[in-house]
């Protein structure tokens, strides 16, 4: 009897031992969509995105979210037809989930698996590269990711009859601070 | 009217034909755009059968997304034409009803789709945007599993009206863009006889001029003024966003408008009276001499509207 005591005492203890639940929140964000055009060579910026990093037993999620209205290309009139072919009124958000062990955030580079949500459509993206900076108990994330117009069943917006390129990279620069 | 002056004074010269057949050139690039599309229609209906005013209908393109969408009238019926050909998943919404979606529909060029449908009493609010997709489960989430829960959109602390889709704005800017399209292409048709009407001012304008050449010129510039006031009004009549400030190469597109817009109101009526001076044997004066001015002016005016918004400086 005594022993089935300290049993269930010492199974109730486990989850004590286990690694804390931290979390990471998203400190600052640059992402920079990139387009090609035959006549021009366009860059959008948005700094309103933010994110949170869940973890436990090793593994954190990540949620990064950012509305497509907040891309400013300098141009209201490019950016309204960016938010009208992206369907950023019926979609607004852009949303971005992956999955990383904690043990990432010592590495100077990783390759993360994306999940991303935009204009309606959900799109995995594999192995993509990141190179991580520690400083200050923040860590710096730059990469880009290699998204396609076609990814998000995106008809390319044309000018003067000729459509933009069907790559539009972004680069992501990202500081996460754990709290 | 400028043009019926001028005919009445010279019946039997060429610049009717001119315009015709300049006309018949340019409009199957515009009637191309209508070709091979279908149309959907239909009414709505409440429980109790009676018609659903402002209700909106949103017909989403199976093969490539595409989504198009207007509002019932006071009589519960609605039309969506200039749809390609394809299949449409068709969605109702409307404040008090619960939102329809029905099966996908399909549209062809040659006859209109009737889609029928019953809404039902719901809650205020619960549209829920078409395609939206389900929220991501964890086991489909990348990489390794995890026990921990994740984070959601709800923890990022975005106000609702960032996050929630609006099918009536999407609607708005599909106008929008829509009509600008056409203003974009026409703009570019403009340009043609536009510089043609340039090009014929040397003859139609100098010293040694004949009535031929007199006529092409009026005849094209007719043709300019036509297609640049259709252009203008899909720019004018395009919706605005609201809450958006005008940033960027659109706004010199846009301060160039004011200058080649009144341009190509002077130029025919300073032309005009030119015209009757030369008709009469007289050298053009007064007045009528700023004819050729007005008109650089408002073509550069013009070309300059067009580059901006086609090449970045």
């Amino acid at each position: 009897m005594k022993k089935t005591i300290l049993m269930a005492f010492a199974l109730l203890a486990l989850p004590a031992l286990a690694p804390a639940d931290g979390q990471w929140v998203l400190e600052q964000c640059t992402l920079t969509y990139h387009v090609s055009h035959p006549l021009h060579q366009t860059e959008a910026v948005s700094h309103a995105a933010r994110g949170k990093g869940f973890c436990h037993a090793g593994q954190c999620d990540f949620l990064i979210a950012v509305p497509v209205k907040s891309f400013d290309s300098g141009d209201s009139n490019r950016d309204l037809h960016m938010l009208q072919v992206t369907r950023g009124a019926e979609f607004p958000m852009v949303i971005v989930r992956t999955r990383l062990p904690e043990s990432a955030a010592t590495s100077a580079t990783i390759n993360v698996d994306l999940e991303i949500q935009f204009a309606g459509q959900t799109t995995q993206y594999k192995q993509v590269p990141f190179k991580l900076e520690t400083q200050g108990g923040e860590t710096h994330i730059t990469g880009t990711i290699p998204a396609t117009l076609a990814d998000f069943k995106i008809d390319p917006p044309s000018l003067l009859t000729m459509p933009v390129k069907n790559d539009i990279p972004v680069r992501v620069e990202m500081t996460w601070r754990p709290q | 009217m400028l043009r019926t002056i001028f005919r009445a004074q010279h019946s039997a010269a060429p610049p009717g034909l001119v315009f015709v057949w300049l006309f018949a050139v340019l409009a199957p690039s515009l009637m191309a755009q209508t070709a091979g599309m279908g149309a959907l229609t239909g009414k709505v209906t409440d429980p109790s059968g009676a018609v659903v005013a402002n209700v909106t209908v949103m017909a989403t393109s199976v093969d490539n997304g595409q989504t198009r969408s207007t509002t019932t009238g006071t009589d519960g019926t609605y039309k969506l034409d200039g749809l390609a050909a394809g299949n449409y998943r068709v969605k109702f919404e409307a404040s008090g009803f619960k939102s329809v979606e029905l099966p996908p529909a399909t549209v062809n060029g040659t006859e209109t789709a009737v889609l029928d449908t019953k809404l039902e009493i719901g809650e205020v609010g619960n549209a829920i945007p078409v395609n939206n997709p389900a929220p991501v489960s964890e086991e489909n989430l990348p990489n390794a599993p995890s026990a921990s829960k994740p984070p959601s959109l709800q923890d990022l602390g975005f106000p609702a009206e960032q996050s929630q889709g609006d099918a009536r704005q999407q609607a708005l800017l599909d106008k929008r863009t829509h009509m600008l399209k056409i203003h974009q292409r026409l703009g570019l048709i403009t340009t043609i006889p536009l510089i043609a009407t340039v090009a014929t001012s040397l003859n139609a304008g100098g010293k040694s001029t004949s009535t031929t050449s007199r006529d092409l010129h009026v005849a094209l510039g007719g043709l300019t003024g036509d297609l640049y006031f259709m252009t203008a009004y899909y720019a004018i009549r395009a919706p605005r966003v609201p809450g958006t400030e005008t940033r960027g190469p659109i706004r010199f597109h846009k301060v160039m408008a004011w200058i080649h817009g009144p341009g190509m109101v002077l130029t025919p009526i300073l032309g005009a009276i030119a015209f009757d001076q030369k008709s009469k044997g007289e050298k053009v004066h007064g007045i009528a001499s700023a004819h050729g001015p007005v008109a650089i002016v408002t073509a550069g005016a013009f070309g300059a509207a067009l580059l901006s918004v086609s090449v970045k400086f």
